[in-house]
């Protein structure tokens, strides 16, 4: 029992320290961003609490010497790349994995061949990537040449979720579909993809948020259009005012933002049907 | 001709591998006929009834139901219903959704679609569940759900894998029943199949023993309880006592093989032209029509066969007893008769008794390794 205790203590601390250097970084980036400004600075102490850099990131503060951060059309163009990722990768990672229910022939070569994309370096495949659309005439664009990137990158994330979903997935439920008369693309649409959409919400979560930070292998293919990761270490390059910090709290924000309709949406998709099981009890009672 | 509801016409199923699941297999169904296939796992049965559903390629022989040819149509065009051995309900639609799926696809009307989920609701006793998911359904509810989402759609033939299987032994017995009682009122053809032969002679008009992706016999109950034709049945179904030795001479209703016991008769299960003396057989002796004595303890009676051993130990469970008795040849056989007939007869542990039958009684079946 007594070397049990320590152990319990160890992992406690292991997690403490865990929690620690996870929120910690985060934690100080949230003070220092309420610094005040615009003469305050990116270190301790906080001379004063304000919401000046927050005005600063949108805007709305009065003009000063700190050029405003250069990442309006940079988070559009970001969040529009994620989106466009998200949606072809889940797709392509749903219908590869469906292939994969089937054993055929070769499919451990595909198999290796798909998961390679993220395997890869991303610098590298980056950088064969620019010599590739130069060789071939092609402009570099972030909605082009790097969104290549971001499919191929995300792809398989999606991929080997939708595998491990549907490695559980108990065939004779589509069988039964079928022996009752409903030909395989309606049974797909109607039985199937309710069924697997915790996994495609999964997959689509990844490629989203895997797509949105995405850096090395946009670095070399964006072309001269950046996405927001390439425009905030642009602003490393000259000076760090804590409008970054702000900036990267509301990003954060925007992830949590996120968090929370994937949340939700799990939710009501594997509890409605309990729910609707005690309203009827209700009824009845 | 004839119409049968479900012809197979030599089909069989190799496995690209070359594995070979189901071999040359021929059976005509009557039209409202229960039939059940039964046999070890792996023996094929359930390969069968899945090639029926077109869930599984017929890679030779034909299909035909109604006498149309169904060998190569998709599941979805076939006039059967499956019910899955695990149920398969969508987990995601209620019970009423469920039991409505398959009518979405055949173009009926709301009003109709809704007056037939509702009777087959009634009639399966799904009302107080029609409106819940999988998770909050028994055992038995989600069997009758399977059922009424397959009935609905009006089948030509109903197919069962196991449909009792993850049910516990009582609710297993009544469901048993009400299967029964559900097939006679739909008079619709019901292919069921199990691994257990308590079931399959139970609820079976005929039953289909397989083994090995052959089938053994096709016979009614009684028939195949009584007149195993292959030592495999002789061994499958029921209790039987197997006596194995060569063919001595074949009539058309007795026939006589040498035994390390003397000469043993029974009913043959083949014809008389079929065997040549000499070959391996076997008689088969239903345990329930052996009866045994104290040795000497009745006078010899040339119109019954005899075998004589002596007894281990006897089991009483109630009024049955279950004497074990050692052969000469090293086998023990475990008997099944009633407490009273053995009492004062000399059957006592480590008595020597004599084992008798009636050779009509009796079944000669042929011991060959089945022909490739």
């Amino acid at each position: 029992m007594h070397h049990l205790v320590g152990l319990r203590w160890l992992l406690g601390l292991y997690t403490a320290l865990f929690i620690a250097f996870l929120y910690g970084p985060f934690a100080v980036m949230a003070i220092l961003s309420f610094q005040q400004g615009p003469e305050g600075g990116p270190q301790f102490p906080i001379r004063e609490w304000s919401t000046f850099w927050y005005q600063h990131v949108m805007g709305l503060a009065p003009p000063s010497r700190i050029a405003p951060l250069p990442i309006a059309e940079a988070l559009t163009r970001s969040l529009s790349l994620a989106f466009a990722t998200m949606v072809v990768s889940t797709v392509l990672g749903t219908l590869t994995a469906q292939a994969f229910r089937t054993r055929f022939k070769g499919s451990g070569v595909v198999f290796y061949l798909v998961v390679l994309g993220m395997m890869v370096p991303g610098v590298l495949l980056g950088l064969g990537m620019a010599l590739v659309a130069d060789q071939l005439g092609i402009d570099r664009s972030w909605w082009g040449t790097a969104f290549v990137l971001h499919v191929v990158y995300t792809y398989p994330f999606a991929f080997l979720v939708m595998l491990a979903i549907f490695n559980r997935f108990d065939r004779s439920v589509e069988e039964a579909a079928w022996s009752l008369g409903v030909p395989p693309a309606r049974t797909f649409r109607k039985v199937t993809f309710p069924m697997i959409f915790p996994g495609v919400l999964s997959a689509m979560l990844f490629a989203l948020t895997l797509s949105y930070d995405e850096f090395p292998r946009t670095l070399f293919t964006a072309g001269s259009d950046v996405t927001m990761p390439i425009a905030i270490y642009g602003t490393f390059a000259v000076e760090i005012h804590p409008n970054l910090f702000a900036f990267g709290i509301l990003t954060t924000l925007f992830s949590f933002a996120v968090l929370t309709v994937y949340g939700i949406l799990m939710g009501l998709s594997t509890r409605r049907a309990r729910a609707r099981f005690s309203d009827m009890q209700e009824d009845i009672a | 001709m004839k119409q049968y509801d479900l012809e197979l016409l030599k089909i069989g199923k190799v496995y690209p591998g070359g594995n070979v699941a189901v071999e040359a297999f021929d059976l005509q169904v009557e039209p409202g006929e229960f039939i059940s296939f039964v046999g070890p796992s792996g023996c094929g049965k359930t390969t069968t009834l899945r090639m029926i559903a077109g869930l599984e390629d017929i890679t030779s022989g034909k299909l035909l139901i109604r006498g149309k040819d169904y060998t190569h149509v998709p599941a979805e065009r076939r006039p059967t219903a499956t019910i899955f051995q695990n149920y398969a309900i969508f987990p995601h639609m209620t019970v009423r959704e469920n039991i409505g799926f398959g009518l979405d696809v055949r173009g009926i009307g709301t009003e109709e679609k809704r007056r037939r989920v509702g009777a087959i609701i009634d009639k399966l006793h799904l009302g107080d569940v029609a409106d819940a998911k999988e998770t909050s359904l028994s055992g038995g509810q989600k069997q009758r759900l399977a059922l009424a989402r397959g009935l609905v759609t009006e089948p030509d033939m109903l197919l069962l894998d196991e449909p009792l299987g993850a049910l516990d032994a009582n609710l297993r017995k009544s469901i048993q029943e009400e299967l029964k009682l559900l097939q006679r009122s739909l008079n619709i053809t019901f292919v069921f199949v199990t691994h257990a032969q308590s079931e399959a002679l139970s609820m079976g008009d005929r039953v289909v023993v397989m083994n090995a992706g052959r089938v053994e016999q096709i016979s009614a109950p009684f028939e195949l309880y009584t007149r195993p034709k292959s030592p495999f049945v002789a061994r499958f179904i029921g209790r039987n006592s197997l006596f194995s030795g060569t063919l001595a001479g074949a009539g058309n209703d007795r026939a006589v093989v040498e035994t390390p016991f003397g000469p043993l008769q029974g009913t043959p299960a083949f014809q008389a032209s079929e065997a040549k003396s000499g070959s391996d057989a076997m008689v088969v002796v239903p345990s329930e029509y052996v009866e045994i004595d104290g040795a000497g303890s009745r006078a010899a009676d040339t119109s019954f066969d005899t075998i004589d051993g002596v007894v281990g130990s006897i089991d009483r469970v109630g009024q049955l007893a279950y004497p074990t008795v050692a052969l000469d040849d090293g086998r023990s056989l475990r008997l099944e008769t009633y407490a009273d007939k053995i009492a004062g007869r000399g059957v006592e542990p480590g008595g020597r008794v004599t084992l008798r039958w009636r050779p009509a009684r009796a079944t000669v079946v042929l011991d060959q390794q089945p022909s490739a």
